[in-house]
C-alpha cells in the first residue's frame, strides 16, 4: 500500500524532481565525487603517490593530534574565538540591520549600506597593516587615546590579553556590513500591514520591532545561525596568522593556524586532512544540536 | 521504500563511476614526450603581476634560443607550493618544474621516483657542472642531487647606517659589535638628527616571519659572536646552534641593547613589509639585513632629494665578535632548483635533450638573455653593467618585466655570467662596488651550516613546528617575558617535544658524510 | 517600515541612530579611501606616511603603468564574463533546487536535505576535486571556476527557508486556479522572490569575483587569468612566502603604489553591484497578494 502512495506521488510531483535533477548532479559530480579524498586522514599521502599508492595509517594522525601536547590548548584557543564570535560577531549584523531599518532618509540608508560593506572586499594584508597602524606601540592614534585615559602603556599588538579582542574587532569590522545583506533581505520581507496592525493596536516603535519586525526575521536569524554553527571551528587563516607573533602565539594559535604549519611546512597532507575531519565531525554534532534547540522552541529548524 | 533504493543506488553508482574514473587516472601511461615542445612550471615574479606573454619578446627570443616551442605554466609566486602539490599528485608533472626549495612535498616525492637523480650526470654539461660543489651539496638530499640548482650570491649580510647621523656625530661604520652597541647608544641619545629631541633609535628589528635559522637579524649578531649557522661542529658531532654559550652570549648582548631602548621598542610586532619606513622618516638609524636593502633605501632617498641623495645611506659588512674574531653569515647560495620529472620525460634520451636545453640556458648568451634582455634594446653595456635604457617605452617595459620572470628559469650553477644590472647614478654605483667589496672579503669568514645537505625524518615532519619554539622563546626573552632560565627551559623543550630525535639522526647521517 | 512617530525619545533615538550609523560607515569606508589614494602616490610617500586620504603629490603612473599593455583590460573583462555568466549559473540552479527542497511534501526531502547539510561541512578537499575537474575535461577552461562551486549549500537553505516562509494560501490559490507546480515556482514563487533573488546574486557574484584558488589551480595559460590572480600576486604578504623558505632573495617586491593599484582596480567594480542592485531590496512586496 505505502509503495502505491509512493510511487504515485513520485509521478504527481515528478516536476519538482526534474527541477531537483541538475542541483542534485551538481551535489553528486563536484561534491560527493571528491569525497573519497577524506581518506586520506587514514593514511600518510603523498601527492605524488596518490590515494592508492599512499599507506595506511588507520587512526595515527588523530592519536597524533589529540595526544600532541598542543592540542588542549590549540583546542581552547579555538574554542574561545568561536565562543567570541558566536556572542560579539553573529548578532552585530541583525542589530545594525534593525538600526538602518529605522532610518527614514533612504538616500542616508543606501549611503551607508553601500559604505558599511566595503571592508568586506579589502584583505586581511589590508587589515592588518591598518590594526599595526591603529595600534601600534606608543605611536598608534588608539594607543596614544588609551593611553592617555587610562595612564598606561598599552601593548595592544603583542600583549596576550589583546589578542582576542583586535581579532573580533577585525572580524566585526570586515563582515558586519556584509551580513546586514541577508537581514535587510529578510526584512524586506516583512509585511508592511502588520505594523499598520500594530500601530493601530496602540504600539510604540520598540513594541513594533519587537512584536513586529523581530519575528519577521526570527527565521532569517536562526536558519543563519545554525549553518554558522556548523563552521564554529573555522577561523580565517590568514588573519589569525597575521596578527599572530612570537609574543601572543600561546593564545593565537588555532587549528587552521596549527595545521598550516604542518600540513604545507612539513608536507604532512594527511594530518591537515584529519585535523579537518574532526573540525567537520564537531560541526555536523553542532548543527544538528542547534536545530534541535530550534526545534524545541517551536521553529522548523532546517527542515 | 523501493524508489528511494533505486534514488540511492542511482546515486551511488554516479560516485560509484566518477571515483573510478577518478582512480584510473594513476594507471595511464605517460605520453612519450613531444621533442618538439618543452613544458614548464616557473612561479611568477613579475614587477607588474603580468606573467610574460606567449607572443612577447622574450618568450620567443627563448624559443629561438632552445630550439624548442615552450609551454610554461606561470604560478603567483605566493602559491606556489599549493599548485606544486596539487601537481604532484595529478600525475599531469611538466617537464622542468622549478622547486623552491627542499620542501617536504618535494623531497619525499623525489626519493619516490618523482624526479631524475642527476648526481654525477651534470658534469657532462659544460654549463651545468657546478661551479661551487659545496653549494651542489648543499643543494643535495644527503647527497643526491636532483635538481640544477639556482645559483644565488654568497654573501649578502650587511649593515646599513644612516650616512648623515654618522656625519653629524662625528662617528665611523661599526666594525666590531662593540662598535655597533655605541654607535647605537649615540643614535638614541645624541639627538643624530638635530631637531631637539629625543625620538631616535638605534638598531630596527621587525617582526620577523621565519623561525630560527632563517637570516634574521638575530641569526647574523648570534654569527657575529660565534655561534653557529642553523648547525655547528663540536666535537665531531652536530649541535643545534642555539644550544652554545655563543647563542647565549649574543642574546644577552642584544636585550642590554633592547633594554636601554637602543632597539625600537615594537620589535616583536613591526610588521616586516614596514621595515623601511623607521630608518627612512628617521627613527632608526641602523639595519643589520640584506645588503640589497640599501638599495631600496637609496630609491626612496632619490625621490625626496634628487642631488644629495647620497648622503643619507651607507653600509658596510659583517662585524667582528667580542674576541675580535670575524665570523661572516652566508647565505645557503641557492635558491631552489629546477627538477626534471621522470614521468614526463621517461628515457635517458629524453633527459639528454632536456638537459642539453638547460644546459644552451645556462650558456653565457643565455645567461645575458635570461637576465637582462636584449643588449641595445632595453639595456646597453657600460664598463661591465647593464644600464637600463628606454626606460619609459611601453614595450621596453614589457621586456624588463618579462625578464624578472625569466630569471626564475636561470640557474646559473656554472657561475653567474650575465651583465650586472645597475640603475643610472653615482651614489648607486658607488654603493654597489662597496657592497661587492667587502661582501667578497666577508666571504673567508663564512660560517656555513655543516649540516646543509642532510634531510632527517624527523625534521621533516616536525622541524619547522619545533624551530618556532626558539624563535618564539628568543623574543620572548628579549622582551623580558622570560628570563634565562627561562629560555634555557625552552631550549629543553625544543629536545624533549622531538628535537632530540632529530639530532640523533642527523648526527647518523653525518657520520656517513664525514668519511 | 515602522510608522513615523514623533515623540521626543523617537527624535532623540533617530538622531543617535543616524550618528552611529554615518560614523560607522565613515570607519568601514576610510581605509578604502587611503588604498584609492595610495594609488595615486609616490613610493616615498607611502613609506613615509602611515595613512592619509589625499596624497601630497599626485601621480598616476601606476596606472599609467598597468594600462600600458591591455593584460588588466583582458582580465577585467574575463572577469566581469565569468562573473556574469556564473552568477546566472548559480542562481539558477540554486533556486530551481531550492524550490523543491521547500515543498514539504516532496518524496524523499529529508534524505535530500541530509545530503546537502552533509556537504556544509564536509568536503573531500582540493587535491581530489582537482582531480574530478580533470577527469571532466574542464582544466584550463572558464567553466572549471563556474561549475566546481555551482551551488554553495549555505544560500541553497536559506533559499529553501525563504521559499518556505512564503503564505501557504498563495499556492493553494494558485493550485486552484490551475496552476501546476511548474506553474506555481515560475507564477507566483519567483516573482515575490525579488529580495531574495537579489541577495543571491550578489553573494554569487562576489564569491566569484573573489575566488581566487580556482584559476590558481585550475588555470594554466595566464592570457585566461582574472583579476585575483593579480591581486594575490601583489598584495599577500612576502611574509607568508618567507616563513616557508621559498622567497627568493632576488625577489624584489612590487611598489606599493602598484599594489594599491591593483587593488582598486580589482575591487571597485565588484563594489559598485550592490548599489545598483539595492531597489530590489524594497518592502512590501507581499501588498495585496493575500487578498480575497
Amino acid at each position: 500500500m505505502g509503495k502505491v502512495r509512493l510511487r504515485t506521488r513520485m509521478v504527481r510531483y515528478r516536476w519538482l524532481f526534474v527541477l531537483l535533477l541538475p542541483g542534485l548532479a551538481y551535489f553528486a559530480v563536484f561534491r560527493y565525487a571528491p569525497m573519497y579524498g577524506l581518506t586520506i586522514a587514514f593514511q600518510d599521502y603523498l601527492p605524488f603517490l596518490g590515494f592508492s599508492g599512499s599507506p595506511w595509517v588507520g587512526l595515527k594522525h588523530f592519536e597524533d593530534l589529540f595526544s600532541s601536547p598542543d592540542f588542549p590548548r590549540v583546542l581552547s584557543n579555538t574554542l574561545i574565538l568561536a565562543l567570541l564570535n558566536a556572542v560579539f560577531v553573529f548578532p552585530a549584523p541583525i542589530v545594525v540591520a534593525l538600526l538602518l531599518n529605522e532610518l527614514r532618509l533612504s538616500v542616508l540608508k543606501r549611503a551607508v549600506q553601500s559604505a558599511i560593506y566595503i571592508p568586506y572586499f579589502l584583505s586581511w594584508t589590508i587589515v592588518a597593516a591598518l590594526t599595526y597602524l591603529l595600534f601600534a606601540l606608543d605611536v598608534g592614534p588608539i594607543t596614544q587615546l588609551m593611553n592617555d585615559l587610562f595612564h598606561a602603556r598599552f601593548d595592544f599588538l603583542a600583549d596576550p590579553d589583546w589578542f582576542r579582542p583586535l581579532v573580533i574587532l577585525q572580524t566585526l569590522w570586515k563582515s558586519v556590513g556584509w551580513w546586514t545583506i541577508i537581514y535587510l533581505a529578510a526584512l524586506a520581507g516583512v509585511d508592511p500591514n502588520l505594523y499598520e496592525a500594530a500601530r493601530i493596536d496602540g504600539a510604540n516603535r520598540w513594541k513594533q520591532m519587537w512584536h513586529v519586525t523581530l519575528p519577521g526575521i526570527r527565521s532569517t536569524i536562526i536558519v543563519v545561525a545554525i549553518l554558522s554553527a556548523g563552521n564554529l571551528l573555522d577561523t580565517s587563516f590568514e588573519q589569525i596568522y597575521l596578527l599572530t607573533n612570537s609574543l601572543n602565539r600561546s593564545v593565537a594559535e588555532v587549528f587552521d593556524t596549527y595545521v598550516y604549519f604542518l600540513g604545507i611546512t612539513q608536507g604532512s597532507y594527511s594530518y591537515s586532512t584529519a585535523v579537518g575531519l574532526f573540525k567537520a565531525v564537531v560541526g555536523v554534532v553542532l548543527i544538528y544540536g542547534v536545530n534541535w534547540l530550534a526545534r524545541r522552541f517551536g521553529h522548523s529548524g532546517l527542515s | 521504500m523501493k524508489p528511494f533504493k533505486k534514488l540511492t543506488a542511482a546515486a551511488g553508482a554516479l560516485v560509484l563511476a566518477v571515483t573510478m574514473a577518478a582512480c584510473s587516472k594513476e594507471e595511464e601511461k605517460a605520453d612519450p614526450a613531444d621533442l618538439g615542445t618543452l613544458t614548464l612550471m616557473i612561479p611568477l615574479l613579475s614587477g607588474d603581476a603580468a606573467a610574460p606573454a606567449v607572443d612577447g619578446e622574450m618568450h620567443k627570443a627563448v624559443e629561438a634560443l632552445t630550439g624548442k616551442k615552450l609551454q610554461i605554466t606561470w604560478v603567483p609566486n605566493s602559491n606556489y607550493g599549493d599548485r606544486m602539490n596539487v601537481t604532484l599528485a595529478s600525475d599531469n608533472l611538466p617537464e622542468v618544474m622549478v622547486v623552491q626549495g627542499k620542501l617536504p612535498a618535494f623531497v619525499q616525492s623525489a626519493e619516490a621516483g618523482a624526479f631524475w637523480n642527476l648526481t654525477g650526470k651534470l658534469d657532462a654539461y659544460p654549463n651545468l657542472k657546478a661551479e661551487n660543489k659545496q653549494i651542489e651539496l648543499n643543494s643535495s638530499i644527503n647527497g643526491q642531487v636532483y635538481g640544477i640548482y639556482r645559483r644565488r650570491d654568497p654573501m649578502r649580510a650587511a649593515v646599513i647606517v644612516r650616512k648623515d647621523w654618522l656625519t653629524k656625530l662625528g662617528l665611523k661604520l661599526p666594525e666590531t659589535v662593540d662598535d655597533l652597541y655605541n654607535v647605537a647608544k649615540a643614535f638614541t641619545e645624541n639627538d643624530p638628527d638635530g631637531n631637539g629631541k629625543k625620538d631616535t633609535y638605534g638598531l630596527v628589528i621587525p617582526k620577523w616571519p621565519g623561525v630560527y635559522a632563517t637570516a634574521s637579524p638575530y641569526d647574523v649578531i648570534e654569527t657575529w659572536f660565534g655561534a653557529p649557522n642553523g648547525w655547528g661542529d663540536r666535537n665531531g658531532k652536530l649541535v643545534p646552534g642555539f644550544d652554545t654559550p655563543e647563542f647565549l652570549e649574543a642574546n644577552r648582548f642584544v636585550k642590554k641593547m633592547v633594554t636601554e631602548g637602543l632597539i625600537n621598542p615594537d620589535f616583536a610586532t613591526l610588521d616586516s613589509a614596514k621595515w623601511d619606513t623607521p630608518f627612512f622618516t628617521g627613527k632608526g638609524g641602523m639595519i643589520v639585513d640584506v645588503s640589497s636593502r640599501a638599495g631600496v633605501q637609496l630609491r626612496l632617498f632619490k625621490e625626496k632629494d634628487a642631488t644629495g641623495y647620497g648622503n643619507f645611506v651607507d653600509l658596510t659588512g659583517n662585524l667582528t665578535g667580542p674576541d675580535g674574531k670575524k665570523r661572516s653569515y652566508p647565505t645557503v647560495g641557492y635558491n631552489g632548483f629546477l627538477a626534471i620529472s621522470k614521468q614526463s620525460v621517461p628515457t635517458e634520451a629524453e633527459l639528454k635533450d632536456v638537459l642539453t636545453v638547460l644546459n644552451k640556458l645556462s650558456s653565457k648568451e643565455g645567461q645575458i638573455l635570461l637576465n637582462n634582455g636584449f643588449e641595445g634594446k632595453n639595456f646597453k653595456v657600460t664598463e661591465g653593467y647593464a644600464l637600463g635604457q628606454n626606460a619609459t617605452d611601453p614595450a621596453i617595459k614589457t621586456i624588463t618585466n618579462d625578464v624578472m620572470s625569466f630569471a626564475q628559469l636561470g640557474t646559473a650553477s656554472n657561475g653567474y655570467l650575465a651583465y650586472v644590472s645597475l640603475p643610472a647614478g653615482q651614489p648607486e654605483r658607488e654603493q654597489y662596488e662597496k657592497r661587492v667589496k667587502f661582501h667578497k672579503a666577508d666571504e673567508a669568514s663564512a660560517v656555513h651550516n655543516p649540516a646543509q645537505a642532510i634531510v632527517s625524518k624527523t625534521q621533516v615532519a616536525k622541524g619547522a613546528q619545533l624551530d618556532q619554539i626558539i624563535a618564539d622563546a628568543r623574543v620572548k626573552f628579549l622582551a623580558g617575558q622570560i628570563d634565562e632560565a627561562g629560555l634555557k627551559a625552552e631550549i629543553q623543550r625544543w629536545y624533549s617535544q622531538g628535537g632530540q630525535d632529530i639530532v640523533n639522526e642527523m648526527n647518523e647521517q653525518y657520520a656517513k658524510f664525514k668519511k | 517600515m515602522a510608522v513615523k512617530q514623533s515623540t521626543p525619545a523617537g527624535r532623540v533615538f533617530d538622531a543617535v541612530n543616524i550618528l552611529v550609523l554615518v560614523a560607522l560607515a565613515v570607519v568601514m569606508i576610510l581605509p578604502f579611501i587611503y588604498v584609492m589614494a595610495g594609488s595615486f602616490a609616490r613610493e616615498s610617500e607611502l613609506t613615509e606616511r602611515a595613512f592619509f586620504l589625499w596624497p601630497r603629490e599626485f601621480v598616476t603612473h601606476s596606472y599609467d603603468y598597468i594600462f600600458a599593455t591591455n593584460t588588466f583590460l583582458r582580465s577585467l573583462v574575463i572577469t566581469v564574463l565569468v562573473t556574469a555568466v556564473g552568477m546566472g549559473i548559480q542562481v539558477l540552479l540554486t533556486f530551481t533546487m531550492a524550490y523543491p527542497l521547500s515543498r514539504r511534501y516532496l518524496p524523499g526531502r529529508s534524505l535530500f536535505l541530509g545530503l546537502v547539510v552533509f556537504t556544509l561541512v564536509f568536503t573531500g578537499g582540493l587535491i581530489p576535486t582537482y582531480l574530478i575537474v580533470r577527469e571532466l575535461g574542464l582544466l584550463d577552461s572558464y567553466w572549471s571556476l563556474i561549475l566546481p562551486l555551482a551551488i554553495n549549500p549555505f544560500f541553497l537553505i536559506i533559499v529553501k527557508n525563504f521559499f518556505q516562509e512564503l503564505p501557504d494560501e498563495l499556492q493553494e490559490a494558485a493550485q486552484i486556479d490551475g496552476c501546476s507546480e511548474l506553474g506555481v515556482f515560475w507564477r507566483i514563487v519567483l516573482p515575490l522572490s525579488k529580495p531574495i533573488l537579489a541577495t543571491m546574486g550578489l553573494f554569487y557574484a562576489v564569491a566569484i569575483w573573489n575566488d581566487f584558488q580556482s584559476p590558481l589551480l585550475y588555470i594554466d595559460d595566464a592570457s585566461k587569468w582574472t583579476l585575483q590572480m593579480f591581486v594575490r600576486q601583489v598584495t599577500v604578504s612576502s611574509d607568508m612566502a618567507n616563513t616557508v623558505g621559498q622567497l627568493d632573495p632576488n625577489y624584489e617586491p612590487p611598489e606599493q603604489g602598484l599594489k594599491f593599484t591593483v587593488i582598486v582596480i580589482a575591487t571597485l567594480p565588484i563594489l559598485l553591484l550592490y548599489p545598483f542592485l539595492q531597489k530590489h531590496f524594497v518592502k512590501g512586496i507581499l501588498i495585496g497578494s493575500v487578498k480575497g
